[in-house]
């Protein structure tokens, strides 16, 4: 069990003035099974209102505006969360079951679906099928899928861009978090294998020390359903643990951008982010 | 004998059933008086009077009235006066009351489904429509969950296409629940056939259509946010080159409401305003001809300036009422149609008054198969198209459009139904060489703002011109009746239409759903839409992620 603080703050500076700006953040923590959201508050600079909802998927988003004009917006998220997940069993359905209860559930079945995003190259697809048509079970079946993308991927930041698809990073053979998951979701529905995107922050050190503050990212990662929801992060080949805060989820990136929105005025020239974790407890 | 009639036969088509002839019983041998169905009989009594000059003189009144009215419509880039045949339609009181009966039971049921689908999804998990059928609806949108509309109403407006088979029996041929168009013409067609034809209104006893105005707007308010003691109701349209324009234009103007473009509303504080001479104004409900996908440039397309940015957090925070709502294409989906006989059982515990047209749904095993080899006999819908868009009749299509169709239709299953080819009901109608059958069908409007549906006595008759033509849209070259529903001579009491309790899903075993209340669509003509200027950008997504 980790108590973690996080801040992670944007900020976007316009050339000349921006004005009537309409937004929405999807950077606050949300209370899930193995997670518990202490406090969590959102400020932005100039000062708005703000309208918090559920959407969906159920990620906690604010909608804000900004009408006066202004040079620079910045959005900082803060929140307190209780982690908890301790190992436990999986549960395994077997392949027949999985499909069952997809097809039966709007909610697992969307998560199918490719999207324009994680629809794999054929090389992906071909990649999943070899491994699922060995003897596993969905569960294992899933969990090697992820392995065999993550061992054709190497980690490179800057080698792709946040709009990158699966099937461009595919092709580089290069890329982050982002990248890794969009070609493991491909790889796993392509399969047959019910998998979302998920969003968070991830404490870098293995051992977090109370009272340090780390630098950190904004992170990715993907859970599958074989009988029930299985967290893990490809990118690091380990299973969601006690340092992963989640975010947000949806089919793709699309679904949890961080800040989206449209204003009008001057093109943004410059965006900064800054994460940083402390373990409290 | 009337000379009108000289040389009215059925449609040249042979091979088939003929279509249903909704004036005569018989043509073609006998006493051509005696053949007239009963509501016709006044007006065959007056026409019979009328020599086809006279006819003729008095349809070129109605055309030039028209034309100075403004009632016209675009075709090739030249401005024609919207078609209207002189020889109205004419509707019993008893047929009616089926029609009435069953577009608001339709009405009802999808209102109760749209709640469901964006709510608890009670009908995928009893098994009454597939959850496949759900996620996969281009109209199912992820952005209208949690907007709770006031009064649970969904569908203010809605056009249920009918048709009428060979056998005289009103189907259902499909719903428009999202921004059904066409009211204007029901409207304009009735003032200027009071004109052509004044001996009849005299003579029969016709139901009203000028309370349409009045119902929808009593509607509109009905569905403002709770606590708003006198909303403020604006019509929101794409703009004077929308094929719709005039509709909305008459809309905001029998309403008595602004008729605004999205440029002139704008979000601020949690409140969506209205700017005017005189300040900012609160707008309460947004009676909106835009497509969903215009709406909110936060929310869909970001290049739209049709909408207003915000908005649908606006409506999230029950601060706007939306009409019709955001999301409701997954209920006029046309596959999810082919579900609807089940939706009303499941829901309402009733059977359907009105019966769908046999469906085709191509994921269906052996049906896709079924399909390809029988297209010539087939109609081919795509299933988010509406009012007659992308639709092939296959025995009308040549074959390079048919090769065409069924690559589209492989590659994509989910995206089409295929129905037969129905020979609509056919309509005396004056053409070039006299009087002429011709091919028609029926959209009726109903109006919803506090649960109970109303149905306008009458619809848009829509007729297709050209000799055959089983398509009546007036882009390609359909014209429009005025529909007359007659009312029951004084001491004959009209029978109502009782819905039949439903024994798959009778009331006793079905769950309880609450909120679901009633609701309303488009296609005459697509609102069609202009982009946004460039003049506003995306904000960047906050940094990949790591």
């Amino acid at each position: 069990m980790k108590r973690l603080r996080v801040r992670h703050e944007a900020r976007f500076t316009y050339q000349g003035n921006a004005n009537a700006s309409y937004n929405e953040a999807r950077m606050l923590p949300r209370d899930c099974s193995g997670q518990q959201v202490l406090s969590s508050s959102l400020t932005i600079t100039p000062h708005g209102p703000q309208f918090p909802y559920r959407d969906y998927w159920g990620t906690p988003v604010v909608g804000f505006e900004v009408l006066i004009p202004h040079s620079e917006l910045c959005v900082i998220a803060e929140s307190l969360v209780e982690v908890n997940r301790p190992l436990r069993l999986a549960t395994r359905a077997s392949w027949v079951e999985m499909r069952h209860e997809a097809e039966a559930r709007c909610r697992l079945l969307e998560h199918m679906d490719q999207t324009a995003r994680t629809d794999p190259t054929e090389e992906v697809a071909e990649l999943a099928r070899d491994i699922a048509a060995s003897p596993r079970d969905p569960f294992d079946t899933a969990q090697a899928i992820c392995e065999a993308i993550r061992d054709r991927i190497e980690y490179v930041p800057g080698v792709t861009g946040v709009g990158s698809t699966a099937k461009e990073a595919w092709v580089k053979g290069k890329g982050v978090c982002q990248d890794i998951t969009h070609i493991a979701l491909g790889a796993l529905r392509a399969v047959g294998i019910p998998a979302r995107y998920v969003s968070g922050y991830l404490h870098p050190e293995e051992q977090p020390e109370v009272g340090l503050t780390a630098q950190a990212e904004s992170h990715a990662w993907l859970e599958w359903h074989s009988g029930s929801w299985m967290g893990f992060d490809p990118t690091n080949r380990i299973p969601v643990g006690d340092r992963h805060v989640l975010v947000a989820r949806g089919r793709d990136y699309d679904d949890i951008a961080p800040v989206k929105g449209v204003y009008a005025g001057a093109e943004a020239t410059e965006l900064w982010v800054d994460v940083k974790i402390t373990r409290e407890s | 004998m009337s000379q009108l009639f000289a040389n009215y036969g059925r449609s040249t088509d042979t091979g088939r059933t003929p279509a249903w002839d909704e004036m005569f019983a018989a043509t073609g041998g006998g006493n051509e008086a005696e053949q007239v169905r009963p509501g016709y009989a006044d007006l065959y009594e007056a026409l019979s009077h009328m020599s086809q000059e006279e006819l003729r003189g008095r349809a070129d009144a109605l055309a030039s009235s028209y034309l100075a009215q403004g009632v016209t419509f675009d075709f090739a880039g030249e401005e024609r006066p919207f078609p209207l045949d002189a020889i109205p339609r004419i509707v019993e009181a008893s047929d009616w009351a089926r029609i009435e009966a069953g577009v608001a039971q339709r009405v009802r049921a999808l209102e109760a489904f749209l709640a469901d689908v964006y709510g608890r999804q009670d009908a995928v998990r009893d098994g009454v429509i597939p959850a496949h059928v759900i996620v996969s609806a281009p109209g199912f949108l992820r952005q209208a969950a949690g907007i709770e509309p006031a009064g649970g109403v969904r569908v203010h407006v809605a056009g249920i296409d009918l048709i009428r088979d060979q056998h005289g029996d009103w189907r259902v041929l499909e719903d428009n629940v999202r921004v059904p168009s066409g009211v204007s013409y029901v409207i304009s067609n009735r003032e200027v056939m009071a004109q052509t034809l004044p001996e009849l209104f005299a003579r029969m006893s016709i139901r009203q259509v000028t309370d349409y105005p009045r119902k929808l707007a009593a509607a509109l308010r009905a569905s403002a946010p709770p606590g708003v003691e006198e909303p403020t109701v604006v019509v929101l349209t794409p703009g004077v080159f929308n094929s719709a324009y005039f509709e909305h234009t008459l809309l905001a103007r029998l309403m008595g409401v602004e008729l605004v473009e999205g440029r002139d509303l704008f979000c601020s504080g949690g409140f969506i305003w209205m700017r005017t001479t005189s300040g900012p104004q609160k707008v309460d409900v947004i009676y909106r001809r835009v497509d969903d996908d215009f709406l909110d440039p936060l929310q869909f397309r970001a290049d739209s300036v049709l909408g207003a940015p915000g908005l649908l957090n606006v409506a999230r925070a029950g601060n706007v009422t939306i009409a019709n709502a955001i999301g409701n294409g997954v209920a006029d989906d046309k596959l999810v149609y082919t579900y609807v006989p089940d939706l009303i059982r499941y829901f309402l515990h009733e059977e359907p008054v009105l019966p769908n047209v046999e469906t085709w749904r191509l994921e269906d095993p052996g049906s896709l198969d079924y399909v390809l080899k029988n297209v010539r006999d087939l109609v081919v819908k795509p299933v988010d198209g509406s009012g007659g868009k992308g639709l092939v009749v296959g025995d009308r299509a040549t074959p390079e459009q048919l090769e065409a169709l069924k690559e589209k239709v492989s590659a994509n299953p989910r995206g089409w139904i295929a129905q037969p080819i129905i020979q609509l009901s056919t309509i005396p109608t004056l053409v070039e060489g006299g009087m002429a059958p011709r091919h028609s069908d029926l959209r009726p409007f109903a109006v919803s703002g506090d649960g109970d549906v109303w149905v306008l006595p009458g619809g848009l008759t829509r007729v297709a011109l050209p000799e055959g033509q089983l398509v009546v849209n007036s882009s390609q070259g359909g014209g429009s009746k005025d529909t007359w529903v007659v009312g029951t001579r004084a001491g004959e009491a009209p029978t109502p239409v009782v819905p039949q309790p439903s024994t798959r899903y009778p009331q006793a075993q079905g769950s309880i759903h609450p909120g679901h209340q009633l609701g309303q669509g488009d296609t005459f003509d697509d609102d069609d839409n202009r982009l946004r200027q460039q003049i506003e950008h995306q904000q960047q997504s906050l940094g990949k992620e790591a």
